[in-house]
């Protein structure tokens, strides 16, 4: 069926209003940066044994975000699923503007950003921080020609562009594991670590997408099919398990191999690690919403599903918090007879304790998105005028069949 | 599909993988060949270090000192922030809780395979032909990666200003950019000893010697040939050049 798409009216108090926070709440992200520039990244809680940080688990959580928005949208592109065009422009834009705050937390996170210059004047093609930046713009770019030929309706190109989009962004997730993975660290260095980041980047971000989808729709008044939230869900459902299957097998090699069986003790038992792990990760983040959406009452209520989509949210920017900080905090063995007792420096197990500096960053980085994303809804058709799997009631004269339509 | 059109849509798709997915593999494995090793093993200047642990004194700073006077490495008094291009630590066997500590030294390792120029965006951190692995200071963006995939965490970030400069013939330390040991690649290159050698010659312990490996009759081939070594995780393949007698 046909599917008109509008900007949104965007004139009311509410909408001036959401803006007005959102822009209240760049401002101190805007001060610490500069802050930071001046003085120096001591501001923040990194270390020398702690060099990276939040703003790189945020960019990583960015980068995964975006890809299940990219595959929402793409569910229509490639595969013809007519009932999800509704969201395939809301989709490629918001993946669009999830690499834009990708790529802002690292830059926010540079401690040279003067010399920003030199990373297009001297590309090193080993480095996976060269080749992926490289990605992620040529991946903004594909997103906007994407966009653009969706708000054009050149439904041929749509085609080809969401196959190009969707192959890129494979390309951009397992760079992005590769980061990590293919560094000499003992929690780092895992060549399962691009394959898992696209399952994670899948569950997250199509938990995202149906909270999204859900806020836009009921808070602009527009028809909502709950057949196609469920559908979603069931989706998601899957992704989870296999994000849990990739975490399963990498810890149980950990724990396997003598070598890395210490490390793996860490990573799964050690303080912090423990409780985002067990309860962050793997109780609320991938067990309960699991349960919630494969349970046949609670998987068609889009009451649970928004819980279950809420909590896959936060569990995965714990598993990117598990990617990225205990590989750091862990110390590396160097030797294998010798105990360091006695350093002018941290050798042992160090802790990394967030700044509010760097709090004001990720919350800046990510008031921007949403405000570059409201601004998007009204100047451009983005959203659908309503999104129904099944004829309208009116045509059929009675009610959907999925019970009371949708508020 | 008849026999031709299968077999030229097989070529298509063999053709395709080899470029798609081959020869990014080839140009990985040829790149990720260390340059430095092969022009050192054409006959040039090739830099290591040996570390006699046994001449090392448990609680004499003379060599970290030095370094950081000449160097200009900042000391801010907090752990986290302080810059050791050197670092003095002391050790004991694991598991003999009453055994006495023992003097250990932790730099860079200038390895022949340096994780860390593999790492950098901007090819700020290089390996020049004689091997000493460097950082470019006015191309660094400051990403920390290098810290990252520094396996012997002997990368340290500025993560604050410098207050102090000491020796004005060296770059003052500014904030973003990471320092490691440079074997005093300034003081090699007029043919003087590295500060921490000097200062260790100077209080009398000789445990230190810098000097070129592939010249048989350097001290350093010398302690190498005629004492057991060892250098640190051997078994992840980066080939450092710092050896240890008595580890």
């Amino acid at each position: 069926m046909e599917y008109r798409f509008e900007t949104i009216e965007g004139r009311s108090p509410g909408f001036y209003g959401l803006l007005a926070v959102l822009v209240l709440l760049i401002l101190p992200g805007v001060v610490s940066t500069y802050l930071m520039y001046r003085h120096g990244i001591y501001l923040s809680g990194m270390t020398n044994r702690v060099p990276w940080g939040l703003q790189i688990i945020m960019a990583v959580y960015y980068i995964g975000l975006s890809a299940g928005s990219l595959v929402i949208s793409s569910l229509y592109g490639i595969f013809g699923r007519a009932e999800y065009k509704p969201f395939a422009r809301i989709a490629a834009y918001l993946a669009l503007l999830l690499l834009i705050g990708a790529l802002l937390s690292i830059l926010t996170d540079l401690g040279r950003l003067g010399n920003l210059q030199s990373s297009f004047s001297h590309f090193n093609f080993l480095s996976m921080l060269s080749i992926n930046p490289f990605l992620y713009n040529m991946y903004i770019v594909i997103c906007a020609v994407y966009l653009w030929a969706m708000l054009k309706e050149h439904d041929l190109w749509v085609r080809r562009l969401a196959l190009v989009a969707v192959l890129w962004a494979i390309l951009v997730h397992s760079g992005t594991g590769a980061i990590f993975g293919f560094v000499p660290r003992e929690l780092y260095q895992s060549p399962l670590l691009p394959p898992s980041f696209i399952a994670a980047a899948l569950s997250s971000g199509t938990a995202l997408m149906i909270l999204v989808i859900l806020a836009l729709f009921r808070l602009t008044g527009r028809a909502l099919d709950d057949l196609l939230v469920i559908k979603l869900g069931g989706l998601l459902g899957v992704f989870v398990i296999v994000v849990m299957y990739f975490l399963f097998v990498e810890n149980a090699y950990r724990l396997y191999m003598a070598e890395s069986r210490e490390a793996g003790y860490f990573f799964l038992f050690g303080g912090i690690n423990a409780v985002l792990f067990w309860g962050g990760l793997i109780g609320l983040g991938s067990i309960v919403p699991a349960v919630l959406l494969f349970h046949p009452q609670t998987g068609r209520s889009i009451r649970w599903i928004v819980v279950a989509s809420a909590l896959v949210v936060a569990g995965v920017l714990c598993e990117r918090y598990l990617i990225v900080i205990p590989g750091e905090t862990h110390p590396p063995e160097l030797f294998r007879d010798w105990e360091i007792i006695r350093s002018p420096w941290q050798e042992g197990v160090v802790h990394y304790v967030i700044s509010y500096h760097e709090v004001f960053q990720a919350i800046g980085v990510a008031a921007l998105v949403a405000f570059l994303f409201i601004l998007g809804l009204k100047w451009m058709p983005l959203a659908p005028t309503e999104a129904r799997v099944s004829p309208r009631p009116a045509e059929l004269g009675e009610g959907s069949p999925d019970g009371a339509p949708a508020a | 599909m008849d026999r031709r059109e299968f077999f030229e849509a097989a070529g298509i798709l063999l053709g395709g993988t080899a470029c798609a997915y081959g020869l990014p593999l080839v140009a990985v494995s040829q790149l990720t060949a260390g340059t430095a090793e092969e022009e050192s093993a054409a006959g040039g200047r090739r830099w290591g270090m040996v570390i006699d642990l046994r001449s090392c004194r448990l609680n004499c700073q003379a060599c970290t000192e030095a370094c950081r006077r000449e160097n200009n490495a900042a000391l801010h008094g907090d752990p986290r922030w302080d810059v050791h291009l050197i670092r003095k630590v002391q050790v004991r066997r694991k598991g003999a809780a009453d055994a006495a500590l023992k003097p250990l030294l932790l730099l860079c390792n200038q390895c022949d395979r340096p994780p860390c120029v593999q790492a950098c965006p901007v090819q700020a951190t290089f390996q020049r032909p004689d091997g000493i692995v460097l950082v470019d200071q006015h191309r660094c963006i400051g990403c920390r990666y290098c810290m990252i995939a520094c396996p012997y965490n002997a990368r340290h970030y500025n993560y604050k200003e410098n207050p102090e400069w000491p020796n004005k013939d060296q770059p003052r330390s500014v904030h973003g950019v990471p320092q490691s040991c440079t074997l005093c690649v300034h003081r090699l290159d007029q043919g003087r000893k590295p500060a921490c050698v000097e200062a260790c010659e100077r209080v009398g312990a000789k445990a230190l010697a810098v000097g070129d490996l592939n010249d048989p009759q350097s001290e350093v081939s010398r302690l190498i040939a005629t004492h057991p070594v060892r250098v640190i995780r051997e078994d992840l393949g980066t080939k450092p050049k710092v050896y240890y007698i008595g580890l």
